[in-house]
């Protein structure tokens, strides 16, 4: 092992890498959570109406909910494959804290299933009839929420990374707790549409995504420590 | 100082003892507050000019509700206990306050929807309180399943220990953004007791007594259930075995 490696940031810059080069490399990973968003989303005019005026409507919670569904299936690749191949074990063993590990983990993961969502949102936006002038709003909202989705999800999945069948049991815990997010996103949305002012909404958001970077990986660490013995 | 009554907690057989005692006693006082409070408020409390005799539901809800509020912040310090100190009880208490808090919020639920359809016309409205209610018996369904699906039991102890904590800090953040979000979308539902400054004693006396009753009730089914999961726990253990041969 390189003497670079041995700090603390070189772990987390190496976790970082080995996390994007595995992504790259099983593109289907990479994909699927993009595809499962854009299936969900395409759902709803199909279920609801195909009204311009009654999907823009509920434009922004759609995109929303697509999104928490879609961080929510592709939670499952965060730890599993390392768990069964046990490097989990040895990321463990290594003498760094477990936490910064732990939050690279989840920025990597965040960089390859959260954010091709947030991009590809003003295309389904648009054609959800979203209404103009929200777009940015929107965009900014999903950058600041996916990743406290991603946080939050992370304490379930380590909790449950043992578990032979875990689809559903992730679902009811994660579920509950990602509704602040959900809140907060689609409101923003909608008084930007009323004509309120951004910051203080933005703020909130600003401040659940540093509650979450702060505290999640704590707990994930801890849930992981007692899921791997 | 001196702990030897904080490492007694430990033992569940000796826990098993000191409420096999305290038992009797609080069941003399549920029933006793209770008779009192059933009696005072379906009978004797002055209907409401407004909603009449439906009122007398709020005996039951208020306490009901009350108490389901109190599941997560038990289970969060039991489950710290436990993680902390790695007291069985503690576990125990995690274990069984979770299906139990589930069971409450289910009823807070029930009778509030059975007043709300005489009162506000319609069995559930997405109003903060009741939002938050719901999620919160979302979050206990999540510690149930989470135990069943880990069989592990020391395992399954920790995890549901750490969850409890963080479903503990979680229940707030949902209970202030329900209410953010239902204070902007509809006109908040005046639903307070505080809205209630003229109602008399005649109409809260009873009302204590029923939340006695029903944090009584809460305690008892709580040592109750404690009680069983201690025995099938210790059932390799001798004093378990001596108390199945003498009964």
């Amino acid at each position: 092992m390189s003497a670079a490696r041995s700090t603390l940031a070189g772990a987390v810059v190496a976790t970082l890498r080995r996390d994007l080069l595995i992504a790259y490399k099983r593109k289907n990973d990479l994909f699927n959570p993009f595809m499962f968003f854009v299936l969900v989303a395409t759902l709803f005019p199909i279920g609801i109406s195909p009204e311009p005026e009654a999907l823009g409507e509920i434009s922004a919670g759609v995109l929303w909910i697509s999104a928490l569904l879609a961080s929510l299936l592709a939670m499952d690749n965060l730890f599993r494959a390392d768990f069964e191949d046990g490097s989990l074990e040895l990321l463990m063993l290594s003498p760094h804290p477990l936490y910064f590990l732990v939050l690279a983990k989840n920025i990597a993961h965040w960089l390859v299933s959260g954010l091709p969502i947030v991009l590809v949102s003003p295309l389904i936006a648009y054609m959800l009839n979203f209404p103009e002038g929200a777009y940015s709003t929107l965009v900014l909202t999903l950058l600041l929420g996916t990743p406290v989705l991603s946080l939050l999800g992370s304490i379930g999945v380590a909790l449950t990374v043992g578990l032979g069948s875990r689809g559903l049991i992730l679902a009811v815990i994660t579920l509950p707790m990602s509704v602040p997010v959900l809140i907060a996103g689609t409101l923003t949305v909608s008084q930007t549409l009323e004509g309120a002012s951004l910051s203080g909404y933005l703020a909130i958001m600003g401040a659940m995504l540093v509650a979450a970077l702060t505290l999640a990986p704590l707990a994930s660490a801890a849930a992981l420590r007692i899921s791997v013995n | 100082m001196d702990w030897t009554w904080f490492h007694k907690w430990g033992s569940p057989k000796w826990f098993y003892e000191l409420s096999g005692k305290w038992l009797p006693w609080l069941v003399g006082a549920m029933v006793t507050c209770l008779l009192i409070g059933v009696t005072w408020s379906l009978l004797f409390v002055p209907q409401d000019y407004q909603q009449g005799l439906t009122n007398r539901i709020f005996y039951v809800h208020v306490p009901v509700a009350s108490i389901s509020l109190a599941f997560f912040p038990l289970m969060a310090m039991a489950g710290t206990i436990f993680l902390v100190w790695r007291m069985k009880l503690a576990d125990v208490v995690v274990k069984v306050a979770a299906p139990l808090g589930a069971w409450f919020t289910a009823l807070a639920l029930a009778s509030g929807s059975i007043w709300g359809v005489d009162t506000w016309g319609t069995w559930w409205v997405w109003d903060g309180r009741l939002t938050s209610l719901l999620l919160q018996f979302f979050l206990l369904l999540g510690v149930v399943s989470l135990r069943t699906a880990l069989e592990d039991s020391e395992g399954a102890a920790r995890a549901c220990a750490l969850l409890s904590i963080v479903g503990c800090i979680n229940v707030v953040v949902i209970k202030y953004s329900v209410d953010w979000w239902n204070t902007l979308h509809q006109p908040s539902t005046n639903f307070t007791l505080a809205t209630d400054q003229a109602n008399g004693p005649e109409i809260w006396v009873p009302l204590i007594f029923m939340i006695v009753a029903v944090y009584l009730f809460f305690a008892i089914s709580l040592i109750l259930s404690t009680r069983n999961e201690i025995l099938q726990r210790e059932k390799r253990a001798q004093w378990v075995m001596d108390l199945v041969a003498k009964s």
